[in-house]
C-alpha cells in the first residue's frame, strides 16, 4: 500500500531550480534511499516532506491525503536530523517522550513507550542525561528514538549517520533495518554514502541535477546504472574508465583496450562505432602471477588493502592505470607489488558509456534473480 | 631516505592549576630507510603530538629523536631534512598553488626549469593540474588538502610527515590517489610518518602501523599483523572494518573436550565453540573467564553449522555484510559473494578455529590467535 | 629560565595595578568623599586622612540639609524610587516588545527586515538632544510629558534597540533544527516559542535585560528635560545640590555611591551573563 506518494514537486530558491517536477512513491514498510552528491536537495525534499518548507508546486500525500498546507505538526512524520537536534535543556527521557507528550499521552503509558523505544535502541541507561552528556552515538540513538517512539507514518532520515564515528556507523548500518521494520513506515534515508544507500533502501534514489537520474533497487543501480555518474558515485575503488570505440570485426564485436582486442557481448551492438567510455568495475579484473589465454601484462605499482579487500594498482607499458580489487588473503601473494603481472577484464560485465553526455549506452541483461 | 628512531620519546603538557598530562608516553619506535609509519589512534591519544615533535613543532619533554644516525632534537625545524604536510593545509595565501608546491625546492636553489617538471608530475599524480595557476582561498578543501599533501611530497625530504593528509578527499578519489602516493613514496623510497585516525587509511599506506591510545603505543606492526594478532583489545577493536565481534565467554570442558561458552548481552550461557585443537600443547589456557572476539570475514557461511537468523542483509556490489543473530549473540559477518535471505530468514554459519581471538577481562591483554595456533598444530 | 619568568611575573602585575589604579581610583575616591563634609573635601591639598561623618547619607534619607545658609528639601528617596519604576518598566516592556521581534529578525527573511532592524539600532547613534526639542513639543501636546509613561516611552529608545540586536544573535546561535523537531514532534508554532526558543536563549535574554536596566538607569538627558521633579531620577536629582549656597560635593558624592549600589551589586551577581552577552550575542547580531 502507498504510504507517502510525491507528484510533480518544484523548489527554487530565486533563480536556483533545486528541483523540477520529480515524483515517486514509497510503500509502508519500504525504505527508499536518497543518495547523490551534496546540493543536489536531498534535504530540502526532506523537508517540504516534514512540512518545514511549502513547495513552490505538486503535492504531497500521506495515506492518500493531500497535506499541502497542514503544519509539521499535523503530519504524523518523524525526523532524524543529522546535527541530532536534540533539545539541550530536556533529559534524554524528555527528548524522546516529546512527541507523546504534545499529543496529551498519559504518563504511565509515556513511561512504558519511552523505556521500551530506549531498551531496542540500547539508551535505556542514559535516560536520565542531558543531552551534552551523552556521546556522539548516544544522542544520534537519541534522536531516532524521539522520531520513531509514535509510530509515525512518514520517517524521514537526514543522513543520520553522518556525525558518528566509523565504528557506531558499521554497527548503526546493520541494526537500522531490524527497527525500519519494526517502524512499518514509508522511510526516506537521506546519505552521502553509497554504502548506507545499498545496504539500507528498499529503492535508492539518485537526485541529480533537480530531478531522479534513477529510482531502482539497489542492486540494479550498482549493474545498471543510468549514467557514468552514477557508476562514479556507487563502489569503491570507483569504477575504471577508459575511452574506447567498439567495432564490429570477423570474431564479433570487440573493442580495443590497453592496446588488446576484447570481445564485447552483442547486446553493446547499439554502441558500435561511437565514441565511447568502457567502465570496468575494479572487482571484475582479475590478476595473477601466471600468463594465461586471454591475459595481459600489467606492471603491479602498489597494494593498497581497502577493508576486507585489497586494491591492486596497476599500470600497462603505455602507463594506463588500472584498479583492481581481490579478497584482502589473495593479496598476500602479490607482496610490496613492483612487479610484473597478468591481468584479465571481464568484458561481459563492463558498462558502455557515450563519452559526449554521460548516458549509459547499453546495459547488460537484468541481473539473475538469486537461487534462494 | 633515511631511518628515524623516536628513543624513549616523552612529552607531557603542564597545564596551570592542574595536573601535568602525560599526551605522549615512552613511546619508541625505529623506521627502514623509505619505510612508510602510520601513527593510528583517536584524538588525543598523542599521535600529532609526536608528529610534531619530529617536525620540531613541539620540545621533546624527555627522550631523543634521530634522522639517520643524527640526533634533532635541539636542531630547528629548517634543518631537520622534514617536510610536513598540515592538517590545516597552511598553503601561502598570496601565492598561485604552482608557487606553494615549488616553493621549498626553489629555496634549495634548484632551477626553475627542473622544478616546474617536478611540480607539473606530482601535480598530475595528485590531480590538481587544472588549479596550479590558481590561489588557494579560491579553491575547495579538498583541493587545498592535495595541493599541501603535493608542497610536501614534491620535496623527497629525508622524512616527510603528514598529518591527516587525505582526511578531505572527495570519495571517488580515495582510492586511486591512496594507490599512487604509495607507489610514489615506494618508488623515491621516502620514510614517511602520516598520522591518521582512520583505520582504513592507515591499513592501505601504512608498512607499519604505530597504534596509540592515550599516550602509549599499544602496537607498533604491519597491517596484516595488527589484524591477525592484535596485543590487546583496543588494538583488536579499533582495526577492521567492520569491527570484530567482541562476546564475553568462557573456557571450560564439555565432554572431556575443551570449549569456548558464549554469553548474550543478558549474561545468559547462548551456544559454545570448540576450541579441542587451540591452546593446549601450543600455548597454555587457563579455564575461567575470557573476552572472544571474532573477525567478521573470517565466519563462513555453511549448509550445516550453527543456525543464525538474518537481521541484516547487505549486498554493497563487491561484498555482503550481513548481522546474524545466533542463539542471542548478534555476529557482522562479511563474505565477497552475494547472499539470498532476508531480514528474519535462517543462516547456518561455522565459526572456524582461525576466526577467533581471546583476550584477558581485565587488562584486555591478547591471549590467543586462533590463528596462531591453527599454524602451529599444523 | 626561572628569573626571567618572575620578571615578567612583576612586569605583568605591575601593569595591572596601574590599570586598576586608573579605573578604580575615582570610585574610590568618591567613596571617601561621601564620609567628608565639604571642608574637608575642599582643604588643599587633599588628604586620604580624616574623621569619617555619616552626615552626608543620613541628610540624603531624613530629606533635610543644614547648610550655612538654611535648610534644604532634598528629594532623594523619591528620586530613587523614580529610578526603580522607570528602568524595570522600560526594560519590561522592552522584552515583551524586543524579544519577539528579535526572534523575527532571526528566524524569517521578510522585504526590508534587514533595514527595520538597523534603523533600529540607529537611534542609538543619533545625539538624544537633537530628538529632545521636538518631542518636548509633542509631548506636550498629547499630554505625556512629565509622566511615567512618557518618559518609560522614550527610554525604549536605548533599551529596545539593545535588547533587539544582542537577544537576536542568540536567536541566531540556536539551530533551527531543533525547532523543527520540536514542531514535527506535534507541538505548536507557540509552544515551540515559549519551551524552545526562549528557554534556550534565555541566558542572552539576561544578558540584555540586565544592560539595558543600566543603560536606563544611567540615562540623564531625557529625564532632564522630559520630567519634572517628582518625576525625575537619581541621576537628575543629584542636581539639586549645585545649591546657592554653593556646591554640596559630600552629598553629591553620597547620592552617586547610593545610586551605583544597585547596578553594581546587579552587574556583581551577574557578571558571567554580562560578558558573554556583550561579547558573543551583541557581536554575532
Amino acid at each position: 500500500m502507498t504510504r507517502l506518494e510525491i507528484r510533480n514537486l518544484s523548489k527554487s530558491f530565486g533563480s536556483l531550480r533545486l528541483f523540477h517536477d520529480v515524483g515517486f512513491a514509497v510503500a509502508a514498510g519500504e525504505t527508499l534511499a536518497l543518495a547523490g552528491p551534496s546540493g543536489g536537495g536531498k534535504t530540502i525534499l526532506l523537508r517540504l516532506i516534514a512540512g518545514i518548507m511549502e513547495p513552490d508546486e505538486g503535492s504531497i500525500l500521506i495515506d492518500g491525503k493531500d497535506v499541502g498546507g497542514v503544519g509539521p505538526e499535523a503530519r504524523d512524520v518523524g525526523v532524524a536530523f543529522q546535527n541530532f537536534a536534540l533539545y539541550p535543556h530536556m533529559t534524554a527521557f524528555e527528548n524522546i517522550a516529546s512527541p507523546l507528550r504534545a499529543r496529551g499521552t498519559e504518563t504511565a503509558r509515556v513511561k512504558e513507550r519511552v523505556t521500551e523505544v530506549a531498551a531496542l535502541l540500547k539508551i535505556d541507561h542514559v535516560l536520565e542525561n542531558q543531552p551534552r552528556e551523552l556521546s556522539n552515538g548516544q544522542k544520534q540513538r537519541t534522536a531516532l528514538a524521539r522520531a520513531l517512539i509514535r509510530r509515525p507514518k512518514v520517517l524521514l532520515l537526514d543522513d543520520p549517520l553522518r556525525n558518528v564515528d566509523a565504528k557506531l556507523r558499521y554497527e548503526m548500518r546493520l541494526e537500522l533495518p531490524r527497527l525500519l521494520a519494526v517502524a512499518d513506515c514509508a522511510a526516506i534515508y537521506v546519505t552521502q554514502d553509497y554504502r548506507e544507500a545499498m545496504g539500507l533502501g528498499d529503492l535508492v534514489g539518485i537526485l541529480r541535477a533537480g530531478r531522479f537520474e534513477q529510482i531502482a533497487p539497489p542492486a540494479e543501480i550498482y549493474t545498471r546504472p543510468r549514467s557514468v555518474e552514477i557508476a562514479r558515485l556507487f563502489g569503491d575503488p570507483t569504477i575504471n574508465l577508459l575511452p574506447c570505440r567498439p567495432e564490429r570485426t570477423a570474431e564479433g564485436l570487440q573493442v580495443e583496450i590497453f592496446g588488446r582486442p576484447m570481445p564485447l557481448p552483442l547486446h553493446f551492438a547499439a554502441a558500435e562505432g561511437r565514441d565511447c567510455l568502457i567502465g570496468v568495475r575494479p572487482e571484475h579484473v582479475s590478476v595473477g602471477l601466471q600468463n594465461g589465454p586471454g591475459s595481459l601484462p600489467f606492471e603491479l605499482n602498489a597494494v593498497t588493502p581497502l577493508n576486507v579487500r585489497a586494491v591492486l594498482f596497476l599500470r600497462d607499458a603505455a602507463g594506463t592505470e588500472l584498479l583492481a580489487t581481490c579478497p584482502e588473503d589473495d593479496a598476500l601473494a602479490f607482496g610490496r607489488g613492483h612487479h610484473r603481472v597478468f591481468v584479465t577484464i571481464d568484458t561481459s560485465r563492463a558498462l558502455l558509456f557515450d563519452r559526449e553526455n554521460g548516458q549509459t549506452l547499453a546495459l547488460p541483461a537484468a541481473a539473475q534473480p538469486l537461487a534462494a | 631516505m633515511a631511518t628515524l628512531v623516536l628513543d624513549h620519546l616523552n612529552k607531557i603538557y603542564k597545564p596551570r592549576g592542574r595536573a601535568p598530562v602525560k599526551a605522549v608516553d615512552d613511546v619508541n619506535l625505529a623506521s627502514a630507510d623509505g619505510e612508510i609509519i602510520g601513527l593510528l589512534g583517536s584524538s588525543g591519544c598523542g599521535k600529532t603530538s609526536t608528529l610534531r615533535m619530529i617536525a620540531g613543532f613541539e620540545d621533546v619533554s624527555s627522550g631523543t629523536i634521530r634522522i639517520g644516525e643524527q640526533p634533532i632534537q635541539q636542531t630547528a625545524p629548517a634543518r631537520r631534512g622534514v617536510a610536513m604536510a598540515f592538517e590545516g593545509y597552511a598553503l601561502y595565501p598570496p601565492l598561485k598553488i604552482e608557487d606553494n608546491i615549488g616553493f621549498a625546492l626553489l629555496r634549495q636553489r634548484m632551477p626553475r626549469a627542473e622544478v616546474r617538471k617536478r611540480v607539473r608530475d606530482i601535480a598530475e599524480l595528485l590531480e590538481i593540474q587544472p588549479i596550479l595557476e590558481r590561489y588557494p582561498p579560491t579553491i575547495s578543501a579538498g583541493q587545498q588538502q592535495r595541493a599541501s599533501l603535493a608542497r610536501a611530497l614534491v620535496r623527497r625530504a629525508p622524512v616527510s610527515l603528514l598529518d591527516e593528509p587525505m582526511s578531505q578527499l572527495e570519495p571517488q578519489l580515495r582510492a586511486i590517489l591512496r594507490a599512487r602516493i604509495k607507489d610514489y613514496l615506494a618508488a623515491h623510497q621516502m620514510t614517511t610518518v602520516f598520522v591518521t585516525h582512520d583505520q582504513t587509511e592507515a591499513i592501505a599506506l601504512a608498512d607499519r602501523i604505530a597504534v596509540m591510545e592515550k599516550g602509549v603505543l599499544q602496537q607498533f606492526a604491519s597491517p596484516a599483523e595488527l589484524k591477525e594478532r592484535p596485543a590487546n583489545l583496543f588494538v583488536a577493536s579499533f582495526i577492521g572494518e567492520p569491527p570484530m565481534n567482541v562476546v564475553q565467554a568462557e573456557i571450560g570442558t564439555t565432554r572431556g573436550a575443551r570449549v569456548v561458552q558464549l554469553f548474550d548481552r543478558a549474561g545468559e550461557p547462548s551456544f559454545t565453540l570448540p576450541i579441542g585443537g587451540l591452546g593446549q600443547d601450543q600455548i597454555p589456557l587457563a579455564p575461567g573467564k575470557v573476552i572472544l572476539g571474532i573477525r567478521p570475514h573470517r565466519i563462513t557461511l555453511a549448509d550445516q553449522g550453527l543456525q543464525g537468523r538474518i537481521q541484516s542483509n547487505q549486498w554493497l556490489g563487491d561484498q555482503t555484510h550481513l548481522l546474524i543473530e545466533v542463539n542471542g549473540i548478534p555476529l557482522t559477518v562479511v563474505t565477497h559473494r552475494r547472499i539470498p535471505g532476508r531480514i528474519g530468514d535462517n543462516l547456518a554459519i561455522e565459526i572456524p578455529p582461525r576466526a577467533l581471538h581471546l583476550f584477558e577481562p581485565a587488562s584486555g591483554r591478547a591471549l590467543l590467535h586462533g590463528g596462531d595456533a591453527v599454524r602451529a598444530a599444523a | 629560565m626561572a628569573s626571567k619568568i618572575s620578571g615578567g611575573a612583576v612586569l605583568r602585575a605591575a601593569a595591572r595595578i596601574i590599570v586598576l589604579l586608573f579605573f578604580l581610583f575615582p570610585i574610590f575616591w568618591v567613596f571617601l568623599m561621601s564620609f567628608q563634609t565639604n571642608q574637608q573635601i575642599l582643604r588643599i591639598p587633599p588628604s586620604i586622612f580624616f574623621t569619617p561623618t555619616l552626615e552626608n547619607y543620613t541628610a540624603l534619607f531624613s530629606g533635610r540639609l543644614q547648610t550655612a545658609s538654611g535648610s534644604l528639601d532634598i528629594a532623594f528617596i523619591k528620586n530613587l524610587l523614580n529610578s526603580i519604576i522607570l528602568s524595570s518598566c522600560s526594560v519590561l516592556i522592552a522584552l515583551i516588545l524586543g524579544v519577539p521581534a528579535a526572534y523575527a529578525f532571526a528566524r524569517f527573511k521578510f522585504r526590508l527586515g534587514e533595514n527595520i532592524a538597523f534603523t533600529l539600532l540607529s537611534f542609538r547613534f543619533a545625539p538624544p538632544l537633537l530628538v529632545l526639542v521636538p518631542l518636548v513639543a509633542y509631548f506636550q501636546m498629547i499630554g505625556l510629558s512629565d509622566t511615567y509613561i512618557g518618559l518609560i516611552w522614550v527610554y525604549q529608545l536605548i533599551c529596545l534597540p539593545l535588547i533587539l540586536w544582542i537577544v537576536r544573535g542568540y536567536f541566531e546561535d540556536i539551530s533551527p533544527d531543533i525547532e523543527h523537531a520540536y514542531r514535527v514532534d506535534g507541538h505548536s508554532w507557540a509552544k515551540t516559542f515559549f519551551k524552545i526558543a526562549i528557554p534556550l536563549a534565555r541566558p542572552g535574554i539576561a544578558a540584555a535585560a540586565l544592560l539595558s536596566f543600566i543603560f536606563a538607569w544611567n540615562n540623564f538627558v531625557f529625564a532632564l528635560i522630559l520630567a519634572s521633579a517628582d518625576k525625575q531620577p537619581v541621576t537628575v536629582g543629584a542636581l539639586a545640590f549645585v545649591t546657592s549656597a554653593g556646591i554640596q560635593y559630600g552629598i553629591i558624592a553620597a547620592a552617586i555611591v547610593l545610586s551605583v549600589t544597585p547596578t553594581l551589586l546587579l552587574a556583581l551577581y551577574a557578571q558571567r551573563y554580562l560578558v558573554e552577552g556583550l561579547s558573543l550575542g551583541a557581536v554575532k547580531g
